[in-house]
């Protein structure tokens, strides 16, 4: 079905963005099936990862994700105070914050990666956070800078 | 004013009493005006310590080669290192002592003050002689430095030849020391401190890429440096992932499909590979040595991505690295006030 | 061939060699090194000397060997053998050219690399003689060459204020200075003379000494096991800065980088790889020959001064002194030449 937020369905060779999402296995991955099974219709543009916990997110995931040619890489966990880990999130907001701060910085388009609190409950809220991610990543075209050259 | 005489006496001191198994200092270079990192464990050889704006190198990195050492020695002598330490040495050490590579009784920090300025960027001395070899340079006090070159000595005003890590340094004395020479310095009112990193994220988007292109573009990958910085003390690297287990049974597609961070060749996308993670990797670690910048043959100013990353430390996360070696470290800490606003 | 060449006519005689691709020295981001020259460029040969060698234009740091892929099932190799443009370079010191026959007979003497010949045979090196020592390590005279050799070189030039003495030396050399028509005057009777004086000063200007070549090969060799190495090694933190700036060092890595969602893609790449890196003889099994930088240091000065000696008849060192201003913590080519033969 036809993302509602696709402007124009006849651009024939209209690039699919790629996501990969690396999501945490206690609530955001859980959140991602709550939509499946509730029948959500939503962009099929992301790659789910499961990983432990976002706090187990190492940058360089994030680094070789858009080295292989994601268009967009979002990393999704537990809402701050509910991380089965206790203090995993805690962790990863604030080296995540930084990575994005420095791929920022260096020039890649802002907004290529994104952070997201998703609970086991928040099935429509994933949904839309894939929508509007994809949507974006349209509007920006493929991803071309620090995607492997050879 | 640091007075070399006394530097030399209590090292030759520390030597004699056997306080110290060895001591890491400057001494005059053979080949051009830099000083150069020297080793000693023979009182006599104190004599060859100098102090002067040419001694750039960063000796902590030396006690992490110590270390190394000592760990794989078999009869490991277990009395400290005395090592020279100017301000943003010593925090080197103090991030050390915070990751506990070695414990604070292991090293014996001989602290030496800025003398009001700092130490000078090789490049913007030989930018200015256009040419003429400089055979000294010497302290000046807050007027600068004074340069010797073909016969002539100049007085050059201090902004004109300052590292510029010094132009913006916090504070140009040793906090964390067991003698100091010299004075207490803190601030210079060169610069505002993370002055370039500011000035760099003004510029556009695409610009911003432009420039980080083609830095990464002219990279050779000579790896110096990560092999100048203490921090990069890792046995192996993430990007050489070299060793893994190959068995007579390993298949084709395995070897071929293992895990490489980045691979060898120096284009674009892999030196980026490289070189933001290494950024990464010193996030709240990095002490603005300089040394990264300075040895890079290319000049990439490798600076910008490491203080860019440590003002955001301070700003956002009220974090000093290098302060208090008793402090959790950057990353393995947090608080309920961290930015939470870019998550969605 | 001997011709006058104006420094204003200088654009003219590269704008002649359209079907070239023309490098010269260029001074950004704070160093001096090759850039392509554009429409729109000023050559300035003002240069001292460039951070990277020459010997990237023949040996680049990334070389595709051939691509592989799988079609129906089948692997399928794909060579990709360089057809370069004819490359001109300019500005080369001769130092720098030099080098070049020590690379030329690495990748020729006992096996021609076809990849490093396809550049090299269309590479023309125009080179600059240097009035004067540019860095306060250079010792090209003590090695054997000297400011104005022309070893390596297809062209000299040297500096003579308002316009260059230009000499052409190989064929390649006389071609392009013949397309250069009338960019180029005939040489005055004067020039000569000026052009000798010119040599001679930068002849007599003083050099680190290096022992005779025979020496230092026979004290690097009777020094081999000596506690020096360690103590010269003692600060070297392994860089490879050395060795990449080194207008001789040739060693190269091979890897196979797949680059498609399967393992049957992708391209077989040789990249430069350093003898100062300690894996560069680390064996699968994890034991490694040269663990220890004093063994990695000695190699390297030995490399330069007695196996190339003992293999090819020639020092491998050309005296542009990269090594010793490039080096973070002061190691000395020099010195450390001096102190295994006084020893």
């Amino acid at each position: 079905m036809p993302n509602p937020l696709h402007s124009n369905a006849s651009e024939a060779q209209e690039h699919e963005p790629r996501v990969v999402a690396f999501l945490c296995k206690w609530c955001s991955s859980a959140g991602s099936d709550l939509a499946g099974v509730s029948r959500i219709q939503y962009s099929a543009n992301a790659t789910p990862i499961t990983i432990p916990c976002t706090g187990s997110v190492s940058p360089m995931y994030i680094l070789a994700a858009f080295n292989k040619g994601a268009d967009g890489v979002l990393v999704s966990g537990c809402h701050p105070g509910d991380c089965h880990y206790m203090e995993g999130n805690y962790l990863a907001r604030r080296k995540l914050y930084l990575v994005q701060q420095l791929l920022r910085f260096i020039g890649l388009e802002a907004d290529r990666f994104r952070m997201s609190w998703v609970s086991a409950a928040e099935g429509a809220k994933f949904a839309e956070i894939v929508d509007e991610f994809v949507g974006d990543l349209r509007a920006l075209g493929p991803q071309n800078r620090l995607k492997a050259r050879h | 004013m640091v007075n070399v005489d006394e530097l030399r006496s209590l090292a030759a001191e520390l030597l004699e009493q056997g306080q110290v198994r060895s001591l890491i200092g400057y001494r005059r270079g053979t080949a051009g005006v830099l000083a150069e990192p020297c080793t000693i464990a023979a009182p006599g050889e104190a004599e060859t310590l100098v102090w002067d704006p040419t001694c750039l190198n960063n000796l902590a990195l030396f006690l992490v080669e110590e270390r190394k050492q000592q760990a794989a020695a078999s009869a490991p002598d277990k009395r400290p290192v005395g090592v020279v330490a100017k301000g943003c040495d010593s925090r080197a050490v103090s991030v050390l002592l915070q990751e506990n590579y070695f414990k604070r009784e292991d090293v014996f920090i001989l602290g030496v003050s800025c003398e009001g300025t700092g130490v000078i960027d090789p490049r913007k001395l030989s930018a200015r002689l256009k040419g003429r070899w400089p055979t000294r340079v010497e302290f000046a006090g807050e007027d600068g430095f004074k340069v010797s070159a073909g016969g002539d000595e100049t007085l050059v005003p201090a902004r004109e030849l300052l590292a510029d890590r010094c132009l913006e340094c916090r504070e140009a004395s040793p906090r964390l020391n067991d003698v100091l020479f010299g004075e207490v310095v803190t601030e210079r009112g060169f610069d505002e401190p993370f002055r370039a990193a500011k000035a760099a994220q003004e510029a556009t988007e695409d610009a911003r890429w432009a420039t980080w292109e083609r830095h990464f573009d002219r990279c050779v990958r000579c790896f110096a440096c990560r092999a100048v910085c203490p921090m990069c003390y890792c046995p192996e690297c993430v990007v050489d992932s070299t060793t893994f287990v190959n068995t007579p049974g390993t298949s084709a597609e395995e070897k071929a499909t293992r895990i490489r961070w980045c691979e060898r060749s120096a284009n674009v996308s892999e030196s980026a590979v490289y070189h933001l993670t290494r950024a990464i990797h010193l996030a709240g670690r990095c002490i603005d040595c300089g040394e990264c910048e300075r040895v890079c043959p290319v000049n990439i100013p490798l600076r910008l991505l490491n203080t860019k990353l440590e003002m955001e430390a301070f700003q956002q996360f009220e974090y000093e690295v290098g302060r208090d070696f008793e402090r959790p470290s950057l990353l393995s800490s947090f608080r309920d006030e961290d930015p939470n606003s870019f998550i969605r | 061939m001997e011709k006058i060449l104006f420094k204003e006519k200088l654009r003219q005689w590269v704008d002649t060699l359209n079907d070239y691709e023309v490098l010269a020295p260029a001074f950004a981001d704070s160093v001096w090194d090759y850039a392509r020259v554009e429409a729109e460029t000023e050559i300035d040969l003002s240069h001292t000397n460039t951070v990277n060698p020459p010997k990237q234009f023949a040996f680049p740091q990334r070389e595709v060997f051939f691509r592989f892929e799988r079609v129906d099932g089948v692997p399928r190799l794909t060579p990709t053998v360089p057809d370069p443009k004819p490359t001109l370079v300019l500005g080369v010191r001769p130092c720098d050219g030099r080098g070049m026959p020590c690379n030329d007979t690495v990748f020729s003497k006992e096996y021609r690399d076809p990849y490093y010949w396809a550049r090299r045979e269309k590479l023309t090196l125009v080179g600059l003689a240097c009035n004067e020592p540019y860095a306060p390590n250079c010792f090209c005279q003590s090695v054997g060459g000297s400011p104005h050799s022309t070893e390596g070189l297809d062209v000299l030039m040297t500096d003579l204020v308002d316009r260059f003495h230009v000499r052409g030396i190989t064929e390649k050399g006389l071609e392009v200075i013949e397309r250069g028509g009338d960019a180029f005057d005939r040489v005055k009777d004067d020039d000569a003379a000026e052009v000798e004086k010119v040599h001679a000063a930068a002849r007599s200007r003083p050099q680190r000494p290096v022992a005779e070549m025979d020496a230092v090969a026979k004290a690097i060799r009777e020094q081999f096991d000596s506690p020096l190495w360690e103590e010269m090694a003692r600060h070297c933190i392994g860089c490879g800065i050395c060795t990449y700036l080194c207008p001789t060092c040739h060693c190269f890595d091979m890897n196979d980088e797949v680059t498609g969602p399967n393992a049957g893609t992708g391209e077989r790449v040789r990249t430069w790889d350093n003898c100062q890196f300690p894996e560069f003889t680390m064996h699968t099994s994890g034991h490694n020959p040269r663990g220890d930088l004093a063994a990695r240091l000695r190699q390297r000065v030995a490399h330069k001064f007695l196996y190339f000696v003992e293999n090819h008849a020639t020092r491998q060192c050309t005296g542009c002194g990269r090594c010793i201003s490039g080096c973070p913590v002061g190691i000395d080519i020099v010195a450390v030449v001096d102190r295994v033969t006084r020893s």
